[in-house]
């Protein structure tokens, strides 16, 4: 999916609300990642966020990292987890694609590299959380060179100017709505940051709410201040841990989760 | 040189082509904040004579400079021990967090958190944080609280909360992990004392700043006891900030020689960790990592707590880099000799970490690395009290008994 093509959808989800679930590529299996993706996008995903595995994922909550580790306890590689990218890129077409990576995953590879294979795993977006404003020059140049969207993260402690810079090239703005790691207490104050970035960026580009969400409840608020997206994964992750301990699939569960979690108005299809 | 050497390249805190603020937006605006604020604070006459008046009447400074006779004969040169195991708190650590704990104070903030590998650095804040009245957290590594079970009673007694980190390979590492998620979350009230020279920008300049006064009293102390300059400066090098103080007056100085010492784990004569290493981001920093193909990262081993860390900080990084430091490795069982060798031949217990540079300097002769007779300072980085619990474990001291 191109760039103009992620623009477009996000455009066309606006006022509507678009849910993403967020899955750690490989969790408990690979194979069970695309089983999700499937299932997720079936019970009414219209996106999906996919993390890379990473052992020291400290942008992450220990939902998050319990996840990485149930991915490497399965042979988790970053070749592989592009590979099971491109399987969920071919079972689910036109679902654009989230890609969370840390930035060593992608120093590693050479930045170039790395985004030019994101991209041909289909990926249409990236988000790195630890390559931020200032420090991102050549995440930039190497995204677009490749035809990858760039996702930025945005606080509650960005100053104004800061955010309207980070939304700047941005194919969408990712809003952390609680101070702190994914998975901690829901706060008060995500809806009033949500209103202050969609202040500042002016519509110029799609929000996506997310850290702490897991309730349906959290999703509409978000859609209701403003935000395209809603992303849900350390929620999600506990469910998948689990079942993985239960020894039992986690799809069906996932499945219904997301179905409670995707909130559409009945008056537009489902994309 | 690699593609991604070209590719990345710090644009806040850089040491050459190392250092930089690779962290995740949640934290940038703290560290934008700190970075400002360390460098009006640092400079500022009254906080630097605050910090020095609590350094001296407080923490014990200046510790002396001895000269260690005997190990000196044996090894062929003149050695002298920057006796930094007499600091307060028995380690070096306690210049760093006794400044940041200041520091914060004048930033407003009411709690101090930190993480610890050997438990010095989780002492030395829990020590600041009682006398400033500061809250302090401490987190420590699962594995690091059974090896260092005396630190963390310590840090309890100063009245730090401890939280142990059973993820990962339960070290310095993923302590620093969970210490940086607790900061995101709480960054209003919380000040992060980052114990070592790396981490984010600024930490490896705020650290180097407040560790600089080991090598400051070491050049004054040298020229007034032995007269002129040393010819060589040694220290262990875990993150760094111990040998980055200690080497930081001498770093424009050609004439003398720096050496940082790091840990070989229980492999004799393998490559060092750094030539083991490849440029990558760890913990906010771009520097010199343990990691596989992929980027991730991979465990260090060492006996010595303190230098249980798969990176070394960003500006040693770079003073590699330039060849300004040589850095050498040194294995488990040539530092527990050397310190049973300083137990005996001086009358001084040394921290295990402090006995690899101690070590290195009584073989450099012998191994054609030093001149015979060169006039040399080894920075003893701390006391080895803590360390007596490893040592029982591997038959060197024994258990119990009489008084």
């Amino acid at each position: 999916m191109t760039v103009a093509a992620l623009r477009a959808r996000f455009a066309e989800a606006a006022g509507r609300g678009c849910f993403s679930p967020f899955f750690v590529l490989g969790d408990p299996t690979a194979e069970e990642t695309v089983a999700l993706a499937r299932a997720s996008v079936a019970a009414g995903a219209s996106m999906l966020e996919l993390g890379i595995p990473y052992r020291d994922p400290c942008a992450d909550g220990s939902a998050i990292q319990r996840a990485c580790q149930r991915a490497f306890a399965a042979g988790s590689t970053t070749d592989r987890a592009l590979e099971t990218l491109a399987a969920i890129a071919r079972d689910c077409p036109g679902v654009p694609l989230n890609l969370l990576v840390y930035g060593n995953l992608v120093h590693a590879r050479g930045v170039d590299e790395f985004c030019r294979e994101a991209a041909a795993a289909g990926a249409s977006s990236l988000l790195v959380p630890d390559l931020p404003l200032g420090e991102d020059a050549a995440l930039v140049a190497a995204a677009e060179r490749h035809a990858i969207g760039l996702v930025r993260l945005v606080g509650p402690r960005t100053a104004t100017a800061r955010v309207q810079a980070s939304a700047s090239g941005c194919v969408m703005l990712y809003v952390a709505g609680v101070q702190g790691v994914t998975g901690a207490p829901v706060a008060e104050e995500r809806g009033r940051l949500l209103a202050r970035v969609a202040t500042a960026t002016a519509g110029s580009v799609p929000l996506c709410a997310g850290f702490g969400l897991s309730s349906r409840r959290d999703v509409e608020d978000a859609f209701a201040h403003g935000a395209a997206v809603a992303v849900v994964g350390s929620h999600l992750a506990e469910l998948i841990a689990r079942c993985h301990a239960a020894d039992e699939s986690p799809v069906g569960p996932v499945a219904a989760a997301v179905r409670e979690l995707a909130v559409t108005d009945p008056s537009i299809p489902n994309p | 040189m690699t593609a991604n050497d070209i590719e990345v390249v710090p644009q806040f805190g850089a040491f050459a082509n190392f250092g930089g603020r690779y962290v995740s937006e949640l934290l940038w605006p703290a560290l934008a904040e700190l970075a400002d604020a360390s460098r009006r604070v640092i400079e500022d006459q009254a906080f630097r004579s605050e910090l020095r008046d609590v350094l001296r009447d407080w923490a014990g400074r200046p510790t002396p400079l001895t000269a260690a006779r005997n190990l000196s004969r044996r090894a062929g040169l003149e050695i002298w021990f920057k006796r930094e195991d007499l600091l307060h708190g028995g380690a070096h650590k306690t210049n760093n967090a006794l400044g940041q704990a200041l520091l914060a104070q004048r930033l407003g903030k009411r709690r101090l958190l930190c993480e610890t590998g050997a438990g010095q650095h989780g002492v030395a804040t829990a020590m600041a944080g009682a006398r400033l009245g500061l809250e302090v957290v401490v987190y420590m590594g699962a594995r690091d609280i059974e090896r260092q079970a005396t630190n963390v009673e310590r840090m309890r007694l100063f009245g730090a909360e401890v939280r142990a980190v059973a993820q990962g390979s339960g070290t310095l590492k993923d302590a620093i992990n969970e210490a940086l998620r607790d900061w995101a979350a709480t960054v209003d009230q919380s000040h992060y004392v980052l114990g070592s020279a790396c981490g984010p920008d600024p930490f490896p300049t705020l650290v180097h700043r407040l560790q600089a006064v080991i090598g400051e009293e070491i050049a004054a102390q040298f020229a007034e006891r032995a007269g002129g300059q040393p010819d060589a400066v040694i220290a262990c090098v875990g993150g760094g900030s111990n040998a980055i103080g200690a080497f930081s007056p001498f770093l424009e100085d050609p004439a003398v020689a720096l050496v940082g010492v790091e840990p070989l784990g229980s492999i004799a004569g393998r490559p060092t960790r750094t030539e083991r290493a490849a440029p990558g981001l760890l913990h906010g920093a771009r520097t010199l990592l343990l990691q596989d193909r992929d980027g991730q990262v991979e465990p260090s081993s060492s006996i010595a707590p303190g230098l249980d860390y798969p990176a070394i900080g960003p500006e040693h990084a770079a003073l590699r880099a330039c060849g300004r430091v040589r850095y050498v490795g040194i294995d488990d069982g040539a530092a527990v000799a050397a310190l049973r060798e300083t137990c005996r031949a001086e009358g001084i217990l040394p921290a295990l970490e402090s006995a690899h540079a101690i070590a290195f300097a009584l073989r450099a002769a012998a191994a054609g690395e030093l001149a015979e007779g060169a006039r040399i300072v080894v920075n003893v980085s701390g006391r080895g009290d803590k360390d007596l619990g490893i040592l029982q474990q591997r038959g060197v001291a024994t258990t119990g008994g009489g008084a």
